[in-house]
């Protein structure tokens, strides 16, 4: 047991980091309308047929074009190609979430935010309905990000693609952290989730950045559903899942906080790995939720409290 | 706006006219009450393409009318969709949901309205609970268990197994019957696991399963996380051999896996259609995937034979549904699969086999059949 230590904390962190994606792209949307985005779990599933979908397209492709590299493994014409897959199936997501913005939530821009919630609800309805029609019910196995395999390192054996998720991740979130922090737009995406008739006053298009929110909170949902379908397949009724892990990191992490988020999202995958492997699956759950509600007990505004305290 | 709303309301009408007109028609109606979304949606689809074969193919002079119902995965629903189907007609039967958790449900029901359900679903309460209205054509967990358990120890030799189940009714059913097996055949678990159907990531129960030194790995899982707990079992260096549960026999499910990694897998199933030879199974599995562009599996071709010993009945001169429920009870039905017959509590099949991956193929072998397990033929 001790030496699958390093490997369950790599499976624990790798897990995390992908639910952190979720749950930033989550928050984003929470925090531009000020309403809950219920579909975005089955826009990670949406992410990972996206990626499923582009991979039948390239590999023969990359089949016909790539040097063979068949001394890597057995499916080396295709070794990084996810590096290509990863940045389209974002496009795709993001083309979606300005889809999903128009459709979804702009109309319902200037009523009640009960209304936005339910129809992000369908949203995520019809995803599902529709990826089980388009794709059927049998999960599929995406890309891995560079390669299939493990590598040993004395007593443990690590996953290429565990570690590879890990650092994806850790890019695409310092990433979005500096795009909010650091550029114009970033700032005006913050003035807008701030005080959108405010910062309509100087100049800025809160529908524009509104729409560009959604576009940035999907594709970040579609690059986590990318990122897991490989080491965990990907079916239509995935999204619940996603969904449920999501908004526990975002209670737990403090509403609207970006890096309370994240932190609490890689908590969540490491506290549920290590306890399942110390206690039991069905004892991780509840743990974790008993941990939850421990949380909203003692701190209901999370970890990191939000700086404006609009909602807690 | 008001023109929409008006249209949409006449649209709603005129399509519940015709699906009353449909239903109520003089024709024998069979609803197909099963999971098509949700984490058992690949059974329930096989399902569904098995009994919707078996309709259009219904014998000359039985006219059958049939409906789907998607029953998702929550018992309310599924309750929910045989209440319609009651309340659209006189249904003579219904293909019921594989999901036991909604048969269980469903069964009080059925058995109020007088309607047999034709199910494949293999939780071994079912048919314990008294209720004549329950027909399962699927080996139950008292036959195929058996199978699992005296491969793992009489042809695989195992001493120390180690068992992983889902949590979910089929997985607790599953998981009883074979604790008392292995015991009773001088094996007793050495180590086992609950996990939930969304469990993803299966190391730490992998881990916590190398550390008890098992030597055989026994599988009871759904599709995806039988798939997922051999691949990250094989990525972790357990490459122990795995009897896994009727899901592992799905085409859908080994082509999740490698070649590589389906290497010393085995599976315990009703029938394996696209591993057989005969000439009335291979017309089956063609006709299969030309209809439903995928490949057949044991739950398509159990429902499929359901389905027909339903028409048989009908072809025999039952006309309402005591009196199918009654044929059902009483005769013998040679199906594609095997041969039916009750048990006297709706056990219907008795058999069970154990295919093997050899690692080069994605198609299983049958290496061993079960007949009769349970000595009700």
């Amino acid at each position: 047991m001790g030496a699958s230590i390093p490997q369950l904390l790599v499976n624990g962190v790798a897990l995390g980091a992908a639910y952190a994606l979720i749950a930033l792209g989550f928050v984003l949307v929470i925090n531009a309308v000020g309403a809950v985005n219920f579909a975005q779990g089955d826009l990670v599933m949406a992410g990972g047929f996206v990626a499923v979908t582009i991979t039948e397209y390239l590999t023969p492709w990359a089949n016909d074009n790539l040097p063979d590299l068949a001394f890597i493994g057995p499916r080396a014409s295709a070794v990084g190609l996810g590096l290509v897959i990863l940045p389209l199936t974002m496009v795709v997501m993001a083309v979606l979430g300005l889809l999903f913005s128009a459709l979804a939530y702009a109309p319902l821009r200037h009523r009640p935010p009960v209304s936005v919630f339910i129809s992000t609800i369908a949203v995520g309805l019809i995803l599902q309905h529709g990826a089980n029609a388009v794709f059927g019910p049998e999960p599929r196995v995406g890309p891995p990000l560079v390669v299939d395999g493990n590598f040993a390192l004395g007593p443990i054996t690590l996953s290429i693609q565990q570690l590879s998720v890990i650092f994806a991740a850790g890019c695409l979130i310092t990433g979005t952290g500096l795009l909010l922090s650091r550029s114009q737009l970033g700032r005006q995406l913050r003035a807008v989730a701030q005080d959108p008739e405010m910062a309509e006053a100087i100049g800025i298009s809160a529908g524009h950045c509104i729409a560009i929110t959604f576009a940035l909170a999907v594709a970040l949902a579609g690059s986590a559903g990318m990122l897991l379908s490989n080491q965990f397949f990907v079916a239509p009724s995935d999204g619940g899942l996603f969904m449920l892990k999501a908004y526990i990191a975002v209670t737990v992490g403090g509403w609207g906080r970006l890096d309370g988020a994240a932190f609490a999202a890689l908590l969540i995958g490491v506290f549920e790995v290590m306890m399942a492997a110390f206690v039991s699956y069905v004892m991780a759950e509840a743990l974790l939720y008993a941990g939850v509600l421990l949380v909203l007990l003692v701190r209901p505004s999370g970890l990191l409290r939000e700086t404006i305290q609009r909602r807690t | 706006m008001i023109r929409r709303v008006a249209l949409l309301t006449v649209l709603t009408v005129h399509l519940a006219a015709v699906t009353a007109t449909t239903v109520n028609a003089k024709d024998a109606y069979i609803p197909i009450l099963v999971p098509i979304t949700g984490f058992i949606a690949l059974e329930g689809t096989a399902q569904r393409n098995g009994a919707i074969q078996a309709l259009e193919n219904a014998p000359e002079g039985v006219t059958v009318t049939y409906e789907v119902s998607d029953t998702s995965t929550s018992p309310e629903v599924a309750v929910t969709a045989l209440h319609r189907a009651l309340e659209r007609g006189k249904p003579v039967a219904a293909a019921a949901s594989i999901f036991g958790t909604q048969m269980l449900a469903m069964a009080p029901l059925a058995q109020r309205a007088g309607v047999p359900l034709i199910t494949v679903s293999g939780t071994a309460k079912l048919t314990e609970l008294g209720n004549p209205y329950i027909f399962r054509f699927f080996p139950g967990d008292g036959v195929v268990k058996v199978a699992h358990a005296r491969y793992a120890v009489e042809v695989l030799g195992a001493k120390r197994p180690a068992l992983l189940y889902q949590t979910t009714s089929y997985g607790q059913s599953g998981q009883a019957q074979l604790a008392k097996i292995l015991k009773d055949l001088g094996a007793p678990l050495v180590f086992e696991e609950a996990l939930a159907p969304s469990a993803k990531d299966m190391l730490p129960a992998l881990a916590k399963l190398r550390a008890a030194k098992p030597d055989v790995i026994l599988l009871h899982l759904h599709s995806g996380p039988t798939a997922l707990a051999i691949r990250q079992a094989r990525e972790a260096g357990i490459n122990l051999p795995v009897v896994a549960g009727s899901a592992m026999h799905q085409p859908s499910t080994a082509k999740l896996l490698s070649q590589a990694q389906l290497s010393g897998v085995c599976a315990e199933s009703a029938a394996s259609p696209i591993s057989e030879s005969d000439a009335k199974l291979v017309a089956f599995t063609r006709e299969f995937r030309t209809r439903f562009h995928t490949e057949p599996d044991a739950f398509a071709l159990a429902q499929y034979d359901g389905i027909n010993m339903v028409l048989a009945a009908l072809k025999d001169g039952a006309n309402n549904a005591e009196q199918v429920r009654n044929w059902l009870a009483s005769h013998t039905f040679e199906g594609l699969a095997m041969t039916y017959k009750s048990d006297g509590k709706g056990n219907m099949a008795h058999d069970a086999l154990i295919v093997c991956y050899d690692g080069a193929s994605l198609v299983p072998t049958i290496v061993k059949r079960y007949h009769n397990v349970d000595g009700a033929l």
